[in-house]
């Protein structure tokens, strides 16, 4: 035990304050001459004992209260081990469920390794099982009863996402300030290295106090193959020019042929033998493949399997359709617009996408709902009747391209946004462009083109800039409008007022913002599990959507069907989705192939992991060594100092009571 | 309202500025009987009773000639207890008599005593006087011979405290001393057991003889305030105790009060007359209670 400020202990000479009052107001006993003695008796004595052993106490007790005061000020402290201190322990058991878990026997041998840790518990303890993935999940509450524990580790299996350990160490550090416990965390796992966090070891940090314990079910020098990736239009035109390419990889393996299938509709359609360098890719091709109408699901498979088959094949997803018509109006007789518009989306292979030009007085009597998407090229001020049309059209799921030129900047507001527009003579180039968004991927940067006049665009709070001018204005807006979408272009698609038809990133520009409006690409052929399918773009469309999950069984509840806005792909398989705006879809869906990847995170990284930050300290206290650190007790000295003083009251106030009663 | 010039005089406090029993006495007794003069219900009935027509037979000797001389009719004077009564005073002189706050119990007692004699003398009765602790301390015979009076005063001014231990033991030896009929006046505190105290002076109620028993007692005796941690000394045994003021002025008060309640009550169911004292009261009115109760008796 320990002083903090020793110095305060001088307040000690205080208790001669009491003492002395205390010895002056002593029991005076001055002999009284008394007649006779006859009416009193002996148990007199002892009240007057007990009277003064109560004075006594009331000194004592006062005494003790200036001393405790004394004492709380000095601060004083105990050294103690960490070992002992009385924060209780939670011992968290984690089961990795990620995909590489299939692999052979490691879930069943997690699982009896969880097992056998709540047979090691010992008594009094308080436990919880959790299950990790790309997040942790708690399955049990805070548990004393080992049935409890044993029943939540039965009850996992292994899933088809990532392990994030990342997503570890953040939940056990929030657990250790809610819980106020120390923790003592158990991960069970294959220890892949691939779920360590892409930031960095940071994100590993534990707090002080918290005990790590990894249980390793990974082997040694594991190998590995799978079908890395597919990569296959999601729609074909042609059966002729249909082409696929599938990349198969080994992790730690030695060089090797492999049988490569695929299989559609589960009917192999052709096989091909490929070698596979050590630890190394290989692609194989499959073109001119035959499919029939509609949507096909798809897998490209390896042979022989491993001892993890999950990864030997690739689901995807591809659609046999015909090409589908683009509506290109024009308004004033004026169509050299459609010409090069026409000429740069029927130049590419494979879009599926015709064009069929109209006047825009016709668009009375046209169907829109026919068209992949409509353009409207400079088109003015829209009438009445046209612009209703047309603004239906787009609120049911359709695409629109407005061109604005001359006479749209005429007519002020771009038609169905209503965005202002004005005049902007002066020539310049473009500026910035949003090189990640989809339909600007290959456009490149519009270089060198230039602009000699164009419309001065004021966008609404909605919409999303994608390209803007040197000046900061934008060229390219896009703007959801219900649940279709809008692309505002503010200049004209041929080469009046710029010389954009004559580069090179025209024809990939019309092309890709032809296949974005036309929600081409809204349906990859295939999908990492965990990713996002999109139900609906608005609230207000209550239409329901249906999802139907790779066993058959229709996933959304009533209310998500009306509500939800979109719903996550948790399983390996074929989703069939029909989204608000009454679209279908088939989604392929596939492990990360980064669970493919079964290396094992080196002994030094994980013996780093333990001792993050003031870990080590735990570690050795958990283990059964003890560091030394100070206790306060002042806390402790103010509560006695006022149990002192409370009880100092009540002897007071009753001594006093008798003296005023003898007085 | 201011009492009279000489009530004041009466205060045990201011008769203890008074040197010489015999003024004292004198004091008491004169300013006790000028008091009497006011009142007309009080008289002196051991002598003149009344007058009564002289009948044959009746003894000449007692015809009131000075009103035959008047009245030519003669008429026989009649008294109540004639001359012949001894007045004999019992003094307690043991050392708790010693106890007082402004007069101690002794000095008081001595102021009876010496008033009681006096009262006698005038009365021209024999008086005597005993004073007794632990044995006989003095003795003057009763008599009503010349000097007497001073005799006794003088008796009563040499009695000093002595000590005592046992209340019966001088009793035995004044039953030798009480040989003629009268009145015994017997001052002391009593502190015994009021049963030993009666069984005790009984005796000395023999062939007629009258007992008077004065209790004389402090005022601090009876509402006893002790100050905090009092250690207390008996002035008799030397014994100590010590005592709480809680204790004094709940059980003390109540064993003494009830000591003093069954001494009266054993006293007037022997027959003898109880008076109770207190040094704080002027003597005329214990005078005056007693001569009512003799008057009563009479």
């Amino acid at each position: 035990m320990g002083l903090t400020s020793p110095w305060f202990l001088a307040g000690l000479v205080a208790l001669g304050v009491p003492l002395w009052l205390h010895l002056l107001r002593q029991f005076k006993r001055t002999p009284q001459p008394f007649s006779s003695l006859m009416f009193f008796e002996r148990r007199v004595q002892s009240s007057v004992r007990h009277r003064r052993l109560r004075y006594l106490m009331l000194l004592a007790l006062r005494l003790l209260l200036l001393a405790l005061l004394v004492l709380a000020f000095a601060n004083p402290y105990l050294m103690r081990s960490t070992a002992s201190q009385t924060r209780r322990k939670l011992t968290l058991i984690v089961v990795d469920r990620s995909f590489s878990m299939r692999d052979g026997d490691h879930m069943e041998r997690a699982k009896e390794q969880a097992r056998k840790l709540v047979r090691d518990l010992p008594g009094g303890f308080i436990a919880q099982v959790a299950a990790l993935d790309s997040h942790l999940e708690t399955l049990t509450s805070n548990e004393t009863d080992r049935g409890a524990l044993n029943a939540a580790i039965d009850g996992i299996s292994a899933g088809d996402q990532t392990s994030s350990y990342g997503e570890l160490a953040r939940a056990v550090r929030l657990l250790d300030k809610t819980a106020n416990m120390q923790i003592e965390a158990h991960l069970i796992s294959d220890m892949q290295q691939s779920s360590l966090p892409a930031n960095g070891f940071h994100d590993l940090q534990l707090e002080p106090g918290t005990a790590l314990f990894l249980h390793s079910m990974a082997e040694p020098k594991k190998e590995n193959w799978a079908v890395e990736s597919v990569t296959v239009a999601p729609q074909i035109f042609d059966p002729k020019t249909s082409r696929l390419t599938a990349t198969v990889a080994g992790w730690q393996t030695a060089a090797a042929t492999r049988q490569v299938s695929l299989v559609l509709n589960n009917r192999t359609l052709a096989t091909k033998s490929i070698s596979v360098p050590a630890n190394g890719r290989a692609q194989v091709e499959f073109l001119g493949f035959d499919l029939p109408y509609g949507l096909n699901r798809g897998e490209v498979r390896i042979e022989p399997h491993d001892s993890l088959p999950q990864d030997d094949s690739y689901l995807f997803s591809v659609e046999r359709a015909d090409p589908r018509r683009v509506l290109f109006l024009y308004a004033g007789g004026r169509n050299r617009e459609g010409f090069f518009y026409k000429a740069a989306l029927e130049s590419s292979a494979n879009v599926g996408l015709l064009v069929d030009q109209s006047p825009l007085e016709q668009a009375p009597n046209l169907d829109l709902t026919k068209f992949a998407y409509v353009v409207l090229s400079d088109p003015g001020e829209l009438e009445s009747a046209v612009a209703r049309k047309i603004l239906s059209y787009v609120e049911k799921g359709g695409g629109l391209l407005v061109a604005a030129g001359t006479n749209t900047i005429r007519g002020g507001t771009v038609p169905v946004t209503g965005e202002r527009l004005s005049a902007n003579n002066a020539p310049q180039s473009v500026g910035e462009v949003d090189a990640q968004h989809i339909e600007l991927a290959e456009a490149g940067r519009f270089e060198n083109v230039r602009f000699i006049s164009n419309a001065a665009v004021q966008p609404n709070p909605a919409a999303k800039v994608l390209v803007k001018f040197a000046d900061g204005s934008p060229l390219l807006l896009e703007e959801r409008v219900g649940e279709g979408r809008v692309l505002t272009f503010a200049a004209m698609l041929d080469n009046s007022n710029s010389d954009f038809p004559l580069h090179a990133s025209y024809v990939p520009f019309v092309v890709q913002s032809g296949l974005y409006l036309a929600g081409a690409s809204d349906v990859p052929s295939s999908l990492v599990v965990g990713s996002p399918a999109t139900l609906r773009h608005t609230k207000s469309e209550t239409t329901a959507a249906d999802v139907v999950g790779p066993t058959g069984k229709h996933e959304l509840s009533l209310s998500d069907a009306s509500n939800a806005m979109s719903y996550d792909l948790t399983q390996a398989g074929f989703y069939e989705v029909q989204s608000a705006s009454g679209r279908r879809a088939l989604l392929a869906v596939h492990p990360d192939r980064r669970e493919s990847d079964l290396t094992v995170i080196p002994d030094e990284t994980l013996d780093l992991w333990r001792n993050t930050g003031s870990n080590a300290s735990a570690q050795k206290a958990v283990s059964g060594q003890t560091s030394m650190t100070p206790w306060n007790l002042w806390r402790y000295v103010l509560l006695f100092a006022l149990i002192a003083a409370c009880v100092e009251s009540v002897f007071a106030v009753r001594y006093l009571k008798e003296e005023r009663d003898a007085a | 309202m201011p009492a009279p010039v000489s009530n004041r005089f009466l205060d045990p406090a201011v008769l203890a500025g008074i040197s010489g029993l015999d003024l004292i006495a004198k004091t008491v007794v004169d300013g006790f009987l000028a008091g009497l003069h006011r009142s007309p219900d009080f008289g002196f009935s051991q002598e003149f009773e009344e007058y009564r027509a002289y009948s044959p037979g009746d003894d000449l000797r007692h015809v009131d000639w000075n009103v035959y001389a008047r009245t030519e009719r003669a008429y026989l004077k009649r008294y109540r207890g004639e001359t012949n009564t001894s007045t004999v005073v019992l003094l307690d002189a043991s050392a708790s008599m010693g106890f007082g706050s402004k007069v101690t119990k002794f000095e008081y007692a001595k102021y009876l005593a010496s008033s009681l004699v006096y009262l006698a003398h005038l009365q021209r009765d024999s008086a005597g006087l005993i004073v007794f602790h632990d044995d006989v301390a003095n003795f003057v015979r009763p008599t009503s011979r010349q000097g007497q009076l001073m005799r006794l005063l003088h008796g009563i001014a040499e009695a000093e405290l002595g000590k005592r231990t046992d209340f019966v033991k001088p009793f035995i030896e004044l039953q030798q001393f009480m040989k003629r009929r009268g009145v015994t006046a017997l001052i002391s505190d009593f502190f015994e057991k009021p049963e030993v105290v009666v069984k005790t002076v009984e005796p000395l109620r023999f062939r007629g003889n009258e007992l008077i028993l004065f209790h004389v007692l402090d005022p601090r005796e009876i509402d006893l305030k002790l100050e905090d941690g009092a250690l207390l000394v008996d002035m008799e045994t030397g014994e100590a105790l010590e005592s709480t003021p809680d204790y004094a002025k709940t059980e003390y008060r109540q064993k003494i009060q009830a000591h003093i309640e069954e001494l009266r009550t054993k006293a007037q169911a022997a027959g003898i007359d109880y008076f109770l004292l207190r040094t704080d009261r002027p003597l005329d009115e214990a005078l005056r209670e007693y001569l009512t109760i003799r008057q009563g008796r009479m």
